[in-house]
């Protein structure tokens, strides 16, 4: 046994990512890693900074300078907030049901963690590859509204009921779009595994760039904010109506769970749709280049390591422009009304989401499928070739169905003005005569 | 090895297996129409363990989905638009219908338990091989397939050989979401249907459909009026 090969073995298991898993020693110290150092240290630890950044983020969009007393820059802010909420006393409310009250904001904060577990963050850097690992990442993000509805009901409190109602309405009608939103995803690769998926956009290039590929992106985007209730659907927790929400009746570190809930499943839903749509850890997003990092991945120590802290510092990096995506969103639009809400995820998102499937099968047809040779002429690289054909067929359908949609739902809301004007007619009239 | 693996296996199919009855139970007996749907809950939760155990994770998740995220939610949904939003107090059965009821389950688990124990497979199910590595070249096993690539065969089954069940169930559950909106609206109609005057000055059209989006932001809250009178 010479040294070489000693160091090259753990290498060629974050080489080597099969679904398979061995229940050897390795994986069992391979999830206790994950769990103590991922999931108890430093997804808390980026979602503590990640308050810290929103709050940084929202002063300088609303011109003030934000949190700069504890520590250099605030940096020390987040541990201040950590101490005081677990030193601050947990009340709960007498009438409130004790056991439920208790397990609703375990249930969110498991939800949230649960999403996390199959992301690839890098190379062999995915805490678990399931074969349907996005199903059961629907799966898992479904539990949340069962949390939320648990919560504001146990606190025997109309503004936590109410809130509750409100969120579950709005979960339930937003995970639709995002769910369809993601089957594009999952037809071109041809697999659930969101390993796979990543494996796909080495090869192919990100998924983002194809029209079908973009809409599915941005409905991702808007039902993504709406599961997390952040502005501008915050209305479950609207402090200008229902006082907090379904968690109301919360205090201390109970509430702190759900912080930390929320702005877990904030993180979770930023690094979906970076390993979906934006190619997980690839630097370049056109195809022979998207296989940058994984490419000089070779069976020795080093180069694991090295593409390994390429990969997960380019996710980071893409993470942190999605979250600053959404604190952008929030700090600019207002809350949507309630009605609006509904009719914008089923009016709107909906149905597209259910025909831009059928573009993205288009655009498999056209340009994943053939392969890179196919239309191949003399001055231009194949795959570049189908690309634009690509962007050609699908891209005039894919502006067509968001005109189209946007034009039938606008036709729909005139008609039924018109109606009023009749009827309000007299009323109009003897206001008039009696002025 | 084999065996020892075997052991915990039983053990913990024994343990989890407990843990459901114990929620079915609850489900049945809690006094609280939420606790009941919470003990549902877990029932449904256990169930996808059970699908863990049988190595097909994509129908656990299916399971959660559906029965958890899905008809859980909906059931909580339901209990809050009757009457008794807190669920505290539900009323007992009459007696009549206990005898009947008590009847009708013993009945019902003694063909089940008939049902699969004439198929045999209690005894084939201990000697099942592990997940099967499918090598380079090879062409891998019915079983391989289904284990490794589950979401692919549930879908080609689904459209092959079940395709008439999945299309009937799929047409029973839209005839389902008809008939409920039928009813839901019929309802709505009658309500919003007030006397001549009235619906003169408020300015609403006979078809319950003018006043634009005021009418939208309403039509709910009416239409949600009688069925919280059940």
């Amino acid at each position: 046994v010479n040294a070489e090969t000693v160091w090259a073995f753990p290498s060629v298991w974050l080489w080597s990512q099969s679904s398979l898993v061995e229940l050897d020693r390795f994986t069992v110290i391979k999830w206790a890693l994950w769990l103590l150092v991922g999931f108890f240290g430093v997804f808390p630890g980026i979602v503590a900074y990640m308050v810290w950044a929103e709050r940084k983020v929202a002063a300088r969009f609303q011109d003030r300078i934000g949190p700069n007393r504890v520590g250099p820059l605030g940096l020390l802010q987040p541990i201040a907030d950590a101490i005081k909420l677990l030193t601050k006393e947990s009340l709960v409310p007498r009438t409130a049901d004790q056991f439920v009250h208790l397990l609703a904001p375990v249930l969110i904060l498991v939800s949230a963690f649960l999403v996390l577990a199959v992301i690839p963050f890098g190379a062999g850097l995915a805490p678990v590859n399931l074969p349907s690992g996005m199903v059961y990442l629907v799966a898992v993000s479904s539990l949340s509204p069962l949390g939320i509805f648990l919560a504001g009901w146990s606190s025997r409190n109309k503004y936590s009921l109410l809130g509750a109602m409100r969120a579950v309405a709005q979960l339930v009608s937003y995970e639709i779009p995002q769910v369809l939103s993601t089957i594009p995803v999952v037809l071109w690769a041809g697999s659930l595994s969101l390993v796979t998926i990543f494996d796909r956009q080495n090869e192919f290039g990100w998924f983002i760039l194809s029209p079908p590929g973009l809409l599915a992106f941005m409905i991702l985007l808007i039902s993504s904010i709406a599961e997390v209730n952040r502005t501008p659907f915050d209305l479950p927790e609207a402090e200008s109506e229902i006082i907090a929400g379904y968690h109301t009746e919360y205090s201390g570190m109970r509430f702190g769970l759900f912080f930390l809930g929320e702005y877990m499943s904030v993180f979770g839903v930023s690094c979906l749709g970076t390993a979906l749509f934006l190619g997980g850890g690839s630097v370049v997003p056109f195809a022979p280049f998207s296989e940058f990092p994984m490419s000089i991945l070779g069976p020795t120590w080093t180069a694991s390591l090295l593409v390994n802290a390429i990969l997960l510092s380019v996710f980071l990096v893409k993470v942190l422009g999605f979250v600053f995506l959404m604190f952008w969103i929030r700090v600019t639009l207002p809350r949507m009304r309630v009605d609006r809400l509904m009719n914008f995820a089923w009016k709107y998102l909906v149905p597209l989401a259910i025909v831009n499937v059928l573009v993205a099968a288009v655009w498999y047809e056209l340009v994943l499928r053939p392969g890179p040779a196919f239309y191949a002429s003399a001055w231009l690289p194949g795959g570049l070739v189908n690309w634009l054909i690509g962007w050609l067929v699908t891209g005039p359908i894919v502006l067509f169905l968001v005109w189209f949609v946007i034009w039938f739902n606008g036709r729909v809301r005139t008609v039924a003005d018109e109606i009023p004007s009749v009827t309000h007619g007299p009323m109009v009239a003897a206001a008039a005569g009696a002025r | 090895m084999r065996s020892e693996s075997n052991h915990v296996n039983q053990s913990l199919f024994v343990m989890i297996s407990a843990l459901g009855l114990i929620g079915a139970l609850g489900t049945v007996l809690a006094r609280n129409l939420v606790h009941a749907g919470l003990f549902l809950v877990a029932f449904f939760f256990v169930i996808a363990c059970q699908f863990v155990f049988l190595e097909a994770e994509f129908l656990a998740a299916i399971q959660v989905l559906v029965y958890i995220g899905a008809v859980a939610i909906l059931l909580m949904f339901a209990i809050m638009l009757t009457r008794n939003v807190q669920g505290d107090d539900t009323t007992t059965a009459p007696r009549g219908v206990i005898i009947p009821a008590l009847a009708t389950t013993l009945g019902l688990l003694f063909v089940l338990a008939f049902g699969i124990s004439k198929t045999a497979a209690w005894t084939q199910s201990s000697g099942r091989p592990a997940i099967e590595v499918v090598k380079p070249g090879e062409k891998p096993s019915a079983r391989a397939l289904a284990v490794n690539e589950m979401g692919r065969t549930v879908g080609n089954e689904l459209l092959t050989r079940y395709a008439v069940p999945f299309e009937v169930a799929g047409l029973l559950l839209t005839a389902g979401l008809v008939g409920a909106i039928a009813l839901a609206h019929r309802d709505a109609l009658e309500e919003a249907a007030p006397p001549r005057g009235v619906a003169a000055r408020t300015g609403g059209s006979p078809n319950g459909q003018g006043n634009g989006e005021a009418v939208l932001a309403s039509g709910p809250v009416s239409s949600s009026t009688p069925s919280s009178g059940v």
